[in-house]
């Protein structure tokens, strides 16, 4: 469930969540399980920025009077 | 025949008060040709503005500069919007400027004027309407012309910064007859199309050129978007309604565009640098844990049995090495002591008068010889005496007195 939670998070909240983790990590009286917990949640977002981050080049595209898209062709 | 005079004080007074009490000299727009134009050090300005029949002296105080987004000079054809009042040290009238524009922007800039205050008594450009704009949108949508100066800088910059955002442009017309109602057609087709943000707007141009961002309609369109919207709208100096209603007023589409496309590869780095940080963060965890774990093992070192055991063995050989100690003492001194009794015993021993002509005699049975009575005749008798023992035999036994 959590998991589903996340993956919808945008990069803006996964980014928060981010700091937020860090920030528990970097609480002295952490302990080395809670870190290592700490440290996987933390790997698992950095991995769904990752996934959030879209690698595919676009092309700009148009759209018409009638509500359709098209390439833009200069 | 009376005569009414009055002081020079007085009539000035009397006339500044007929000209402030006047509705239409206390806001006014007036055009004409700049002449005698002084900036002075103290911020004012001073100049003179004048057409075919003759001049009105003006100023515009320090305090209104805002309202001048030009340098003003000599021979400029400008409207200045102010009120007309006396000046009494000198008795004249003059135009305080509060605004001045150029001309041909006159009638323009008042509809502005007009608009801008409607819209924003209406509520229009109040920060609690302004919605946030998304730090990382996958698609954007432009408003603009398709051809033009806008569209490429926006194009350019989203190259640069990510060229994984989607951008849609909705080809606008933005001037001309038709301008505001193609604007808002593409404002409601992005967002029904559905945009994480929205950029509208232009290239520079005249005031005329750039009026249909002044318009209602579009002003409208912008506020009742539900998507964020960015505007964009000519220069930097260039402010229209349409940047005072959208969500964020952007300088230029170039600036447009820096706002809404978030750097693709900046973003990398940053999730690389928390990669990093949070590596760091468990490293240093482990550190410490195995620091502390090295600090158990020492302790724990210290408390192993074995060493209890030698500990214990030590603390043994202690009470052994006491024990012989005390005993060795205890038999030197009764040793000694041994020694005085031996000194003392022999200063007491009965052999050492034998050696002075004495002698000790024991009958048979080994008793010393006290009395004559303890003696028969005929029995014998040892007598002791210094180097050895004579046996003898009793002959006579007479008892006497011994004083």
């Amino acid at each position: 469930m959590a998991k589903a939670k996340e993956e919808e998070q945008t990069l803006e909240e996964l980014f928060a969540g981010l700091e937020e983790v860090l920030g528990a990590m970097e609480e002295p009286e952490v302990s080395l399980e809670e870190s290592f917990g700490l440290y996987h949640k933390g790997m698992n977002l950095l991995k769904y920025c990752n996934e959030r981050l879209d690698k595919i080049e676009k092309r700009m595209l148009v759209l018409d009077e009638e509500g359709e898209v098209h390439e833009f062709d200069k | 025949m009376t005569r009414n005079v009055y002081t020079v004080g007085q009539v000035n007074s009397y006339i500044r008060n007929m000209f402030t009490q006047d509705y239409m000299l206390g806001r006014i727009y007036v055009k004409g040709e700049v002449s005698n134009c002084k900036y002075h050090t103290s911020g004012h300005i001073y100049f003179s503005l004048k057409d075919e029949s003759g001049t009105i002296a003006c100023v515009m105080f320090a305090g209104q500069r805002g309202g001048l987004s030009f340098r003003m000079g000599e021979g400029q054809q400008v409207v200045v919007f102010g009120s007309i009042n006396v000046y009494e040290r000198s008795g004249s009238y003059q135009l305080y400027a509060r605004e001045i524009r150029l001309d041909g922007e006159g009638v323009l800039y008042e509809k502005f004027q007009m608009l801008k205050k409607e819209l924003e008594e209406m509520g229009m450009f109040a920060p609690e309407y302004k919605k946030q704009i998304p730090r990382y949108p996958k698609r954007i949508g432009v408003v603009t012309a398709s051809t033009g100066a806008a569209i490429r800088d926006i194009m350019n910059i989203t190259k640069r910064r990510n060229p994984y955002v989607q951008l849609v442009l909705y080809p606008a017309q933005v001037q001309g007859e038709g301008a505001k109602e193609s604007i808002v057609r593409g404002i409601n087709m992005l967002e029904r199309l559905g945009v994480d943000v929205m950029i509208v707007g232009r290239g520079g141009g005249s005031i005329e050129d750039l009026w249909a961002f002044n318009e209602e309609e579009v002003a409208r369109a912008i506020f009742n978007c539900q998507i964020p919207v960015i505007s964009a709208v000519g220069h930097e100096t260039d402010t229209t309604i349409a940047d005072y209603v959208a969500d964020l007023r952007a300088p230029t589409p170039s600036a447009a565009a820096e706002l809404a496309v978030y750097d693709y590869h900046r973003t990398e780095e940053q999730l690389k640098e928390y990669e990093l940080r949070f590596s760091k963060e468990l490293w240093q965890k482990l550190r410490i844990g195995r620091m502390r774990l090295e600090k158990y093992q020492t302790k724990l070192g210290y408390l192993h049995p074995k060493n209890k055991l030698r500990e214990d063995r030590l603390k043994l050989a202690d009470i052994e090495d006491g024990l012989r100690g005390r005993m060795d003492a205890v038999l030197v001194s009764s040793r000694h002591r041994f020694q005085v009794y031996a000194e003392r015993l022999n200063g007491l021993s009965p052999l050492k008068k034998l050696s002075q002509g004495y002698a000790y005699a024991v009958d048979e049975k080994g008793k010393a010889l006290k009395s004559v009575r303890q003696i028969q005749k005929g029995e014998h008798i040892l007598i002791h005496v210094t180097d050895g023992t004579v046996q003898a035999k009793v002959e006579e036994i007479k008892e006497g007195h011994h004083g």
